[in-house]
């Protein structure tokens, strides 16, 4: 693979959109101001081409490949799986200790590195490509706000640091990005920083991820102390013995030091992904994220960055599989949090919150894939739920652009008359969020569900409640807002940025009744196009024969992670049902033919299950918000508790508000006066004390004697002599 | 033949010396006329460079003498202009005391 020009070149994906970044940044606000977007267009856009190149080749790669095997129907399971990567070193980070120990704990070495290989470039794909038509999207939909330029420089700088999260070949790189993407989050969530709202969101998702990420450091620096490196496959690419996660995969060459790092390895790391990818514990920061511009919603808090978490445990899945209480872990928090966003997006009103709950609930989705030996899944779902959501994301910002700031569905109705070509974009991102046949949600959900239930009935039953529950809300919202009679606010939102209006908008009163004016100009629609489409196609394209999962499993983390999967589980495995699937992370395989084929089976009846389910969510939702919109509410008065409780989000902002925070903020006060009468009370008296000294000798010698001061200096001279020569 | 002064030795010089910087330096403390008191100092500055001059004669240490030249143009131009203040302060209470000018606290 390091033979390919795109990847010998690849320091240009990452640098680019930096450049690009720098260029808006430094010259923006002067002189570029409304073309600050080209810069960011031009680099993050160039990179997507080298990004689609690079992906393009390695499938190229991938076929030549499959000719050169002997005997390419039956190939035995390591043969059949040739990993392709590519280690690309620019220069040494951080060297220290003493390099005679390398290898050991004695000598730490970060490589500005990358390491490519089909999960490296899935990603890429999705944050380059993806991230430039929500670029694209975002020229228009921030056209005229003030700080365009900062905007433009954010997302540059977040693109720049995904590709390093993505692309780089150790966990410090890893880190950099991770730390990289959560600072441009929290600033652009704080883009309106004159809305003490967006601050508080701004601080609130930097804290929450911060308690994630110290897990993630304290891992890092564990994996360090007890395998002496930070790299997933070490410098010399994937084959050796010298990476962290080939330490990991043969278990029976470790120390009892560190297989009891090993065991607590995941639990560290799955609290940094956790964080980042608002999961259970620590999701509360990411509905509060809405705060941000529209497209900043799309892009990072749900396309890309909340992502990474997927990602990381995709990666170092070698990790996790070899450990049954992490996997479970995941698996289980992945699931609740599923269903609890879920139930919280059934009585959101603020269209970005439902798509934001949506979003917890989809992540759950992934983290239940990779929980269950499926990353393959997790992975395929991450791809779908890009496209989708980012259109969903993108589509409710174009209402928000129409609607001059509104955002209640309580106050909009029957949209599709205004806003004709939206309404069209919003029920295809619906359907796929739904999971209906042959959208992209589908494949990618069903997928998911399967795995689950291969690994636990009572886990796959959740996981098609969450369904249920996702095909629902969903369409109470398009129901509510596209059709119906219909409604349209007339007065701009107070948080409405009146510089979203377009300056041919010039009647003020373009809302409703816009003959002349364009709620939905092309600049705007365009990238929603090419986002449906995606929405539409991606689903069925990569599931049709495991396309996705053969392409991932030439990963060297997909093999290694399969390989020690295999090797853990098989030999416990209670009958052949129960022996992992080699599919689950694109292995081939090489179970018995009549088991594959009644996985197979069983897996159509789970397509039409779903199917089934997801109709059933949108029959509930025509019926309750769309034919007898009275009977919802009727229904929401009679369940008046759980509706509160729901509408409230369990209270679980009040629960970490009382029991953390105010606490916390107790202890911060303790402190504070600690430091203000304690500390600085000393400091005060050590000054003290000297005035007073001089106070006192002023009023008993300073007496204008002039004699007396001239015999006291005499006196000090005789002191001095006395002193210095006795 | 020896003469009187050729018995005259250094510490014959430093003798006079710390006399006169003693002489000057109780006059200073216990005068309170300002002439007078300025004249002590001068007394204390002359007795520093009689100890000055007798180094530089007997260990043949020049930079002494060349010291006390500078001691005693600075000396002159201290007294022009301390005279002057005096003359001033005096314009101010028609007196030479000291301790009329207490309430400064200098």
């Amino acid at each position: 693979m390091s033979e390919l020009w795109t990847v010998q070149h690849s320091y240009l994906i990452p640098l680019l959109p930096l450049i690009g970044a720098a260029i808006a940044g430094f010259f923006g606000a002067r002189w570029l101001r409304g073309g600050s977007h080209w810069p960011i267009w031009l680099g993050v856009g160039a990179s997507a081409v080298l990004s689609i190149v690079l992906l393009l080749q390695t499938v190229a790669l991938l076929g030549q490949g499959s000719h050169a095997g002997t005997d390419p129907a039956h190939p035995p399971l390591g043969a059949a799986n040739p990993s392709v990567s590519a280690p690309v070193k620019l220069f040494t980070w951080i060297a220290a200790g003493d390099p005679s120990k390398a290898g050991t704990n004695q000598y730490f070495v970060a490589d500005a590195a990358f390491f490519f290989d089909p999960l490296t470039v899935t990603m890429l794909c999705v944050v380059c490509g993806i991230g430039f038509l929500i670029c694209v999207f975002a020229a228009g939909y921030m056209r005229g706000e003030e700080g365009y330029w900062r905007f433009f420089a954010y997302l540059g700088l977040f693109i720049f640091m995904m590709c390093c999260l993505v692309m780089g070949d150790n966990l410090i790189m890893l880190y950099l990005g991770w730390e990289g993407v959560g600072l441009c989050s929290y600033l652009l969530i704080g883009y309106y920083y004159q809305k003490p709202s967006a601050r508080d969101a701004a601080k609130k998702a930097f804290l929450v991820n911060r308690i994630g990420d110290f897990g993630f450091g304290v891992g890092i620096m564990l994996a360090f102390a007890a395998f002496g490196t930070v790299s997933y496959f070490g410098a010399d690419g994937y084959g050796g013995t010298n990476g962290l996660l080939e330490a990991a995969a043969h278990p029976e060459t470790l120390s009892e030091f560190q297989r009891q790092v090993l065991w607590w390895l995941p639990f560290l790391l799955m609290l940094g992904a956790f964080g980042k990818s608002a999961q259970f514990p620590l999701y509360v920061w990411l509905p509060d994220a809405m705060e941000g511009p529209t497209p900043v919603s799309a892009l990072i808090h749900a396309a890309t960055m909340v992502t990474a978490g997927v990602y990381m445990i995709a990666r170092c899945g070698t990790l996790f599989v070899g450990n049954d209480a992490a996997l479970m872990t995941v698996a289980f928090i992945g699931s609740f949090t599923a269903l609890l966003a879920a139930s919280i997006a059934l009585r959101q009103f603020d269209l970005k919150k439902v798509f934001a709950y949506s979003t917890i609930s989809q992540l759950g989705f992934m983290f239940v894939g990779v929980g269950v030996l499926a990353p393959v899944a997790g992975v395929f779902h991450l791809v779908t739920h890009a496209f989708f959501k980012a259109l969903l994301f993108l589509s409710s910002g174009v209402v928000m652009h129409a609607m001059l700031g509104h955002l209640d569905m309580r106050q909009m109705s029957g949209l599709k008359a205004v806003l004709p070509k939206t309404r069209w974009l919003m029920l295809i991102g619906c359907l796929a969020l739904a999971g209906v046949v042959p959208f992209a949600g589908f494949w990618s959900k069903d997928e998911i569900v399967a795995a689950a239930w291969h690994a636990s009935p009572l886990l796959g039953a959740v996981m098609l409640l969450t369904a249920l529950l996702t095909a629902y809300y969903t369409f109470r919202l398009y129901f509510r807002v596209f059709e119906g009679p219909r409604v349209v606010p007339d007065t701009p939102h107070p948080d409405h940025h009146g510089s979203h209006e377009h300056g041919d908008s010039s009647g003020g009163a373009g809302s409703g009744h816009g003959g002349h004016h364009s709620h939905e100009p092309a600049i705007m629609i365009l990238p929603l196009v090419f986002l449906a489409i995606g929405s539409v196609i991606a689903g069925v394209v990569l599931w049709q024969g495991h396309r996705l999962g053969h392409f991932l499993g030439h990963s060297p983390s997909f093999v290694t992670a399969g390989e020690l999967a295999t090797a853990t589980f098989n030999p416990k495995a209670a009958d052949e049902h129960h022996l992992v699937n080699p599919l689950g992370f694109g292995l081939h395989d090489t179970r018995p033919a009549e088991l594959q084929q009644a996985e197979q089976r069983s897996h159509y009846v789970f397509m039409l299950l779903s199917t089934v389910i997801a109709l059933a969510g949108i029959a509930v939702a025509y019926t309750l918000h769309l034919r007898d919109r009275p009977k919802a509410d009727r229904l929401a008065l009679r369940l008046s508790g759980i509706a509160r409780a729901i509408e409230n989000k369990y209270w679980v902002d009040e629960l970490y508000q009382a029991s953390i925070v105010e606490p916390l903020r107790r202890l911060g006060q303790a402190f504070y006066a600690m430091d203000r009468f304690v500390v600085d009370g000393l400091v005060w008296l050590a000054g003290f004390i000297p005035q007073l000294g001089g106070f006192i000798l002023k009023l008993t010698t300073q007496r204008g004697y002039l004699q007396g001061y001239a015999l006291s200096m005499v006196l000090g001279v005789a002191v001095i002599l006395f002193v210095v020569f006795l | 033949m020896t003469s009187t002064l050729d018995q005259v030795g250094l510490q014959h010089y430093l003798a006079v010396g710390a006399i006169m910087f003693a002489i000057g330096l109780i006059g200073f403390i216990s005068r309170r006329n300002l002439i007078l008191m300025f004249l002590c100092t001068e007394l204390m500055f002359q007795g520093v460079v009689i100890n000055l001059v007798a180094f530089g004669g007997f260990v043949g240490f020049f930079a002494g003498l060349a010291f006390t030249i500078f001691v005693v143009v600075l000396a002159g131009a201290v007294a022009s202009l301390a005279v002057g203040l005096i003359v001033l302060l005096f314009r101010h209470k028609a007196t030479l005391d000291a301790d009329a000018w207490r309430e400064l606290r200098g």
